[in-house]
């Protein structure tokens, strides 16, 4: 669970003939990893199997019909699973019939698509003749005239009149330009033109037509018809796609991995007479792995080395941790040597968003919501962040009745009567009889506040903490025990100088030696009257009441981490490397940082207490009909709620997120790993080994 | 006047208040300047490969930290008074 799988590097070797075999049974296993090879003088990067080019040819032509039908495999659930042989039969007579049957309609559908096009363009030039008004008999065929039709930008006449007054001009506004019919004795046509082409002449070439409006009328009845005829193949396609999607996608794989087999030698090494794979394998599936190989005949599987620091790395959680594997290898995937901070994450995750949504009402409308889509979406990608979305609920829940929020607090400071603040205040407040009326933990009044905020800062440090001992162990893993006290050992330290320097400053608060609200009660002996919180020699009058043992603690860490610190840092960077200091500034940000856990869901409750408290109240005035009064309150809640809810579910889990990623994943996770991926697919619409 | 001023407890309080407000709204301003320009960016990078989207989210949010701190301040400037 913390450590990625242990992989074993092997090789296969085996005389060539048997390459298409073992491809099969490689295939089949989905177990090896296989390496990207590298050519040596014996050995070169075999060549495809010679019935690659046509499958990939059949591939490439049944993935444009599935791209034109929309069918997308990871949405669509199989009623049934076909057998390799099945489908191996009816390959060809299938193939064909696709060619005919969607080919064909695709050919014929573009085809349409074009005369529509044809028909459109014509239709661009007819529109401005018409509106030019004169038959198109007239526009042309003339033997000593010439006659310009056209677009223009703007009045040519004036232009034309300085050549010569023997012209006929019509000059019609049409779409922010003019259309333009000019007649011309031949001998001044050239001289015309070029002035036409100066205003932007656009000729339009005028159609064998007797009457305009007739050829349109004749134009939009073909594009009906053509649209009609188009509706009728998209149709037949329509009902070809509800009965062979199965098929199709079926027939897909199967080519699909009839394509990988017969590429797998270029992911071989192969000389005159012999070929060689190498990959990884799981540790624990090797003998089965070895023994059903070499079951195939005329064949070596040999292990080559048992720790190999560049394996492939193959994450290894239980259910509950492997649904979270989403997130985390959304940062990075883990080395092969590394540790899988999946599990830290899958509990904290789920903690640090129940702390922040916290409310027994949003809760259950998550666990809900997740529930449902469960049902819906069935991809394992979904069905693993609804998991998620599930784990989240409950933990919500579980805070929600500790926080006593169900939709908003039925408590809030100043506003005591429940009933008032939460229209289901005295039921809630009912239900904690137990507590004096009271939640058990009140994150709204004064004292709840205080007590979170120290509680998500103790959580921030402990975490911090942690992960710098994770990182301690990686480093050390890697580099040795000398590099990972001084790379990771001295932040360690640093880090818990400022922890204490926090619990001195909380100490002299009194927050260990006092009653609630201003602190946890009589732990420790109360600090001096007047101690300053932060005592800093020179800068606060009378500190040395301040320095308390945490102080004093906090000294000697520090000064051991600056030393440490001054050891690591200056035969790598020089003097200036004394300026890093600066950096521990960085972790205390990052505790700070984790007040967010406080302030996020201090933010939703309170949008939650107005929503409950004064929505009501403002629609009772606007409103003055008693009846009516009820349901616009209740209308507009529910729409607010759900903002609130969609807020509350983003912002949760978005933060509850970059805490792990930036506060915590930076102190030790490095990744770059490259995921396991066999040789071979898992099979969606075939039958599991039915070959 | 001054004098007088400083020992008014009413005074000093709501010097806090104002105090906590600011905290809270200059820096929430700053990380929404911060958040702008990485937002823009994100928005860029996930028209170009829609498998971006999670990053881009958490990119952006990254700034966030700078309003949790002026959060902090302005609780214990309310809870000191």
């Amino acid at each position: 669970m913390l450590k990625p799988e242990r992989m074993v590097k092997v090789s296969v070797v085996g005389p060539r003939d048997r390459l298409e075999i073992v491809s099969d049974t490689l295939h089949r296993l989905n177990v090896l990893h296989i390496e990207e090879p590298t050519e040596s003088d014996a050995f070169k990067i075999g060549e495809p199997f010679e019935k690659a080019s046509k499958i990939s040819r059949n591939l490439l032509q049944l993935r444009s019909y599935i791209s034109y039908l929309k069918l997308d495999p990871s949405k669509i659930l199989p009623h049934k699973k076909y057998k390799s042989k099945e489908i191996e039969e009816q390959l060809s007579k299938k193939l064909q019939e696709y060619n005919e049957e969607i080919g064909k309609r695709l050919e014929q559908i573009k085809a349409l698509e074009e005369e529509t096009k044809a028909l459109d363009e014509e239709l661009k030039i007819i529109e401005p003749l018409k509106v030019l008004n004169v038959p198109p008999a007239l526009l042309k065929g003339y033997k000593t005239i010439k006659c310009f039709v056209g677009f223009v930008k703007s009045d040519p006449r004036e232009e034309i009149s300085k050549i010569t007054d023997l012209f006929d001009i019509i000059l019609v506004n049409y779409e922010k330009e003019f259309v333009v019919a000019v007649f011309i004795k031949s001998e001044f046509a050239d001289e015309v033109l070029k002035i036409l082409q100066t205003l932007g002449f656009r000729e339009i070439t005028v159609p064998d037509i007797s009457d305009y409006e007739s050829r349109i009328k004749e134009i939009e009845a073909k594009k009906i018809e053509i649209s009609e005829k188009r509706k009728k193949i998209e149709e037949e396609i329509e009902e070809l796609k509800l009965k062979e999607s199965e098929l199709l996608l079926a027939i897909e794989e199967f080519l699909s991995s009839e394509l990988d087999k017969a590429e797998l030698p270029l992911k071989a090494l192969v000389s005159k007479y012999t070929f060689v794979i190498v990959g990884y394998v799981p540790a624990k599936k090797f003998e089965e792995f070895k023994n059903k190989l070499e079951s195939t005949g005329k064949l070596v599987v040999e292990k080559l080395d048992e720790e190999d620091d560049s394996a492939p790395t193959l994450l290894n959680n239980p259910p509950f941790v492997k649904d979270f594997e989403v997130l985390s290898t959304t940062y990075a995937v883990p080395k092969y040597k590394e540790l899988d901070p999946t599990w830290i994450m899958s509990i904290f995750f789920t903690i640090f968003f129940g702390m922040m949504l916290g409310d027994m009402g949003y809760g259950l409308l998550v666990l809900v919501m997740s529930l449902y889509l469960k049902k819906i979406f069935k991809t394992e990608g979904w069905q693993r962040l609804l998991n998620i979305g599930v784990y989240c609920g409950i933990s919500s829940i579980v805070f929600g009745f500790i926080y006593g929020e169900f939709f908003g607090p039925f408590l809030v400071p100043g506003h005591e009567d429940a009933g008032e603040v939460h229209w289901a205040g005295e039921f809630l407040s009912s239900l904690y009889a137990f507590n004096h009326y009271h939640p058990i933990f009140d994150r709204v009044e004064e004292f709840g506040v205080k007590a979170l905020l120290f509680v998500v800062l103790l959580l921030g440090m402990f975490k911090i903490l942690w992960g710098f001992l994770l990182g301690f162990y990686n480093v050390y893993a890697e580099h040795g025990l000398k590099e990972a006290i001084f790379e990771k050992g001295s932040w360690f330290i640093g880090v818990l100088g400022l922890a204490f320097i926090i619990l001195g400053f909380s100490y002299n608060l009194g927050i260990f030696s006092s009653p609630p609200p201003h602190g946890f009660g009589y732990i420790l002996p109360a600090p001096p009257e007047n101690a300053p919180p932060l005592p800093i020699p020179g800068l606060v009058e009378g500190w040395e009441l301040g320095a308390n043992d945490f102080y004093k603690i906090a000294v000697v860490l520090l000064v051991v981490w600056f030393v440490m610190f001054l050891k690591a840092e200056i035969p790598k960077m020089g003097v200036f490397g004394v300026f890093m200091v600066v950096e521990l500034m960085t972790w205390f940000g990052q505790i700070i940082s984790y007040a967010r856990l406080l302030a996020i869901g201090l933010s939703s409750v309170y949008i939650a207490f107005v929503i409950n408290y004064v929505v009501p109240k403002i629609v009772e005035v606007m409103i003055p009909v008693e009846m009516l009064v009820t349901v616009v309150a209740v209308i507009i809640m529910v729409l607010a709620h759900a903002v609130n809810l969609l807020l509350g579910i983003l912002d949760p889990g978005l933060q509850s997120l970059r805490l792990h990623y930036v506060e915590f994943f930076t102190k030790f996770f490095e990744g770059g790993g490259r995921k396991y991926a066999p040789f071979g697919r898992v099979k969606k619409f075939i039958e599991e080994g039915g070959e | 006047m001054v004098e007088a001023l400083i020992g008014d407890e009413a005074f000093i309080r709501g010097c806090a208040a104002i105090g906590a407000s600011l905290a809270v709204g200059l820096s929430g301003i700053g990380a929404g300047i911060a958040e702008s320009g990485i937002g823009a960016a994100a928005v860029g990078a996930t028209a170009e490969d829609r498998e971006f989207f999670g990053l881009g989210i958490l990119f952006t949010v990254i700034p966030e930290t700078i309003v949790i701190f002026g959060l902090v301040v302005s609780f214990m400037l309310i809870f000191a008074m």
